[in-house]
């Protein structure tokens, strides 16, 4: 994957926020910042900017759809792709509503992961890649 | 399931009746031959005391006469009947001998049986023993439903919780073990290698035990819910062939796919139908030889379309067949390269197809392997 921009990682359970890292290491992706619930989250993306955020729809005391809220409160372009386990339609909808580009299944297997994570970057970042030198 | 407990015998000793008559002599010689049954017997004299004793005597049974002064016994019969619906207790009619239109108007009044004066007691006693037995089966019968429908709910509550909690971290093992397996964190010896490659099958198979006894769980408490939308067949069974084709190459098997110039549309749960061919696909890894060609095919005609999944493996037994595609419907066959089966897979595709209106179904190709196909009904 050509995609040299910053991604960070938002998921209560650090088995798959380990998981999805090295995942994206592999993917050739090196700027990665993590964080193990919404507010975190939200205080992480206001000081690094990530490029792309992939965000966990179950987590305790601030779920995912309320930190997506939350993150679009402070930058409404910013490209947030939700991380589910059992997809559930009614969440991915309300989730799209809300501004998500996309949905991943966690419990997937790497290549799907890193397939679907391809597929949002080609079509969010047409134009110009993000953290790329302008040629 | 197997052992169930049984439901206990019936026993009518001390069940409630009501006997109404405003005839003492009458209510006398109904009392006589029911107590001596072991019955607990309540009387009313007429029908607007009926209706007191019956709400605070409860019976299980309601003997009432239909002549009375005051309100007849229809009256009260109707009276009782909007009072408690459905929890009533059955009412049988006493009327005089020849009294046709009584047993009918009786029956309309929600009676259930009517005993003719004067009374015989060997069947005035069979025909409430056989009331009261009824009644209580119902009664049981409602008490096994209930009783099921909490169990089933526990046993869904307890499937949502693995869902949750097993197959998450289920996933992070086997993610983790592929990457590691791909010297994501640098190269592995031989050793290390084998180990890391334990661990991935062993939480690959783990995962697909839990996801089956899911889905199964899903489709039988109905929750079975389609997101159709158009689809490409030959797109959805591209993408599976694609995927399945490094499972396939441990086993050097080939996954090859033959479409049509036609590119049929239907209207499908893209998860669940794409759920349907990795099945297929796998299965049809799963049971070949090592080093055979696995043909997936797209086809279809006037008012249907669909794929087939042809192996190269051992078929099916003929005496065997009855039990694919159903519930842990295991055969004989044994998988080749030592891969694990629970047995609900082809259930769960089944149900899956036959909630499209689709077919699935399966024919051996002349000792030459096994073909599996699915046919969907094409929009009109």
């Amino acid at each position: 994957m050509n995609f040299t921009g910053s991604i960070m990682l938002v998921d209560d359970e650090a088995h798959i926020r380990k998981f999805i890292s090295l995942l994206l290491r592999h993917l050739g992706i090196s700027r990665i910042y993590e964080a193990p619930n919404g507010s975190e989250a939200i205080e992480l993306f206001k000081k690094v900017r990530p490029d792309l955020v992939m965000l966990d729809v179950n987590m305790p005391v601030m779920d995912g759809l309320e930190t997506l809220k939350a993150l679009k409160e402070v930058d409404e372009n910013c490209v947030v792709v939700m991380l589910t386990s059992l997809a559930n339609r009614q969440t991915i909808d309300t989730a799209v509503n809300l501004g998500a580009a996309n949905y991943i299944r966690k419990d997937a297997p790497p290549e799907e992961i890193g397939r679907a994570l391809a597929e949002t970057i080609d079509s969010c970042f047409e134009d110009a890649e993000p953290g790329e030198e302008p040629k | 399931m197997d052992d169930v407990t049984e439901p206990p015998t019936i026993d009518l000793k001390g069940r409630r009746i009501l006997a109404v008559d405003d005839d003492r002599i009458n209510l006398r010689i109904i009392g006589g031959i029911l107590r001596h049954e072991g019955y607990e017997i309540a009387e009313a004299s007429s029908g607007e005391q009926a209706l007191e004793v019956y709400a605070a005597f409860k019976p299980n049974l309601v003997l009432l006469d239909v002549m009375m002064p005051g309100i007849d016994g229809f009256t009260t019969c109707r009276t009782l009947k909007k009072t408690y619906g459905d929890k009533c207790a059955p009412v049988i009619f006493v009327t005089a001998k020849s009294e046709a239109d009584d047993v009918v108007m009786g029956f309309d009044a929600g009676g259930v049986d009517y005993l003719a004066k004067p009374f015989r007691p060997k069947e005035v006693v069979a025909r409430i023993r056989t009331h009261l037995s009824n009644q209580q089966l119902v009664e049981q019968q409602k008490d096994l439903v209930a009783q099921l429908s909490k169990a089933n709910l526990a046993k869904d509550r307890f499937l949502g919780m693995c869902a949750h909690d097993l197959r998450n971290p289920l996933s992070s093992i086997r993610g983790l073990a592929e990457l590691m397996d791909e010297d994501a964190i640098g190269v592995l010896t031989g050793e290390q290698k084998e180990i890391i490659r334990t661990i991935h099958a062993a939480s690959q198979s783990m995962l697909q035990l839990v996801n089956e006894l899911l889905d199964v769980a899903t489709i039988e408490a109905g929750h079975l819910k389609l997101n159709k939308a158009a689809t490409s067949i030959a797109e959805l069974v591209e993408r599976s062939v694609h995927l399945s084709r490094m499972e396939a190459a441990k086993k050097s098997t080939r996954i090859e796919m033959v479409r049509t110039e036609k590119d049929p549309i239907v209207e499908v749960d893209r998860d669940k139908m794409k759920q349907v061919v990795d099945n297929l696909i796998s299965n049809a890894v799963k049971y070949s030889p090592k080093g055979s060609v696995i043909t997936v095919i797209v086809h279809s005609d006037a008012d249907a379309a669909g794929f087939a999944v042809r192996d190269n493996g051992p078929g099916i037994p003929d005496n065997e067949r009855h039990k694919l595609f159903k519930d842990y419907g295991r055969l004989s066959s044994i998988p080749t390269g030592g891969e694990k089966s629970t047995g609900l897979g082809l259930a769960i595709c089944r149900k899956i197809v036959e909630a499209h209106n689709g077919t699935i179904g399966y024919s051996n190709i002349g000792g030459s392997g096994a073909e599996f196909f699915v046919s969907l009904p094409l929009p009109k």
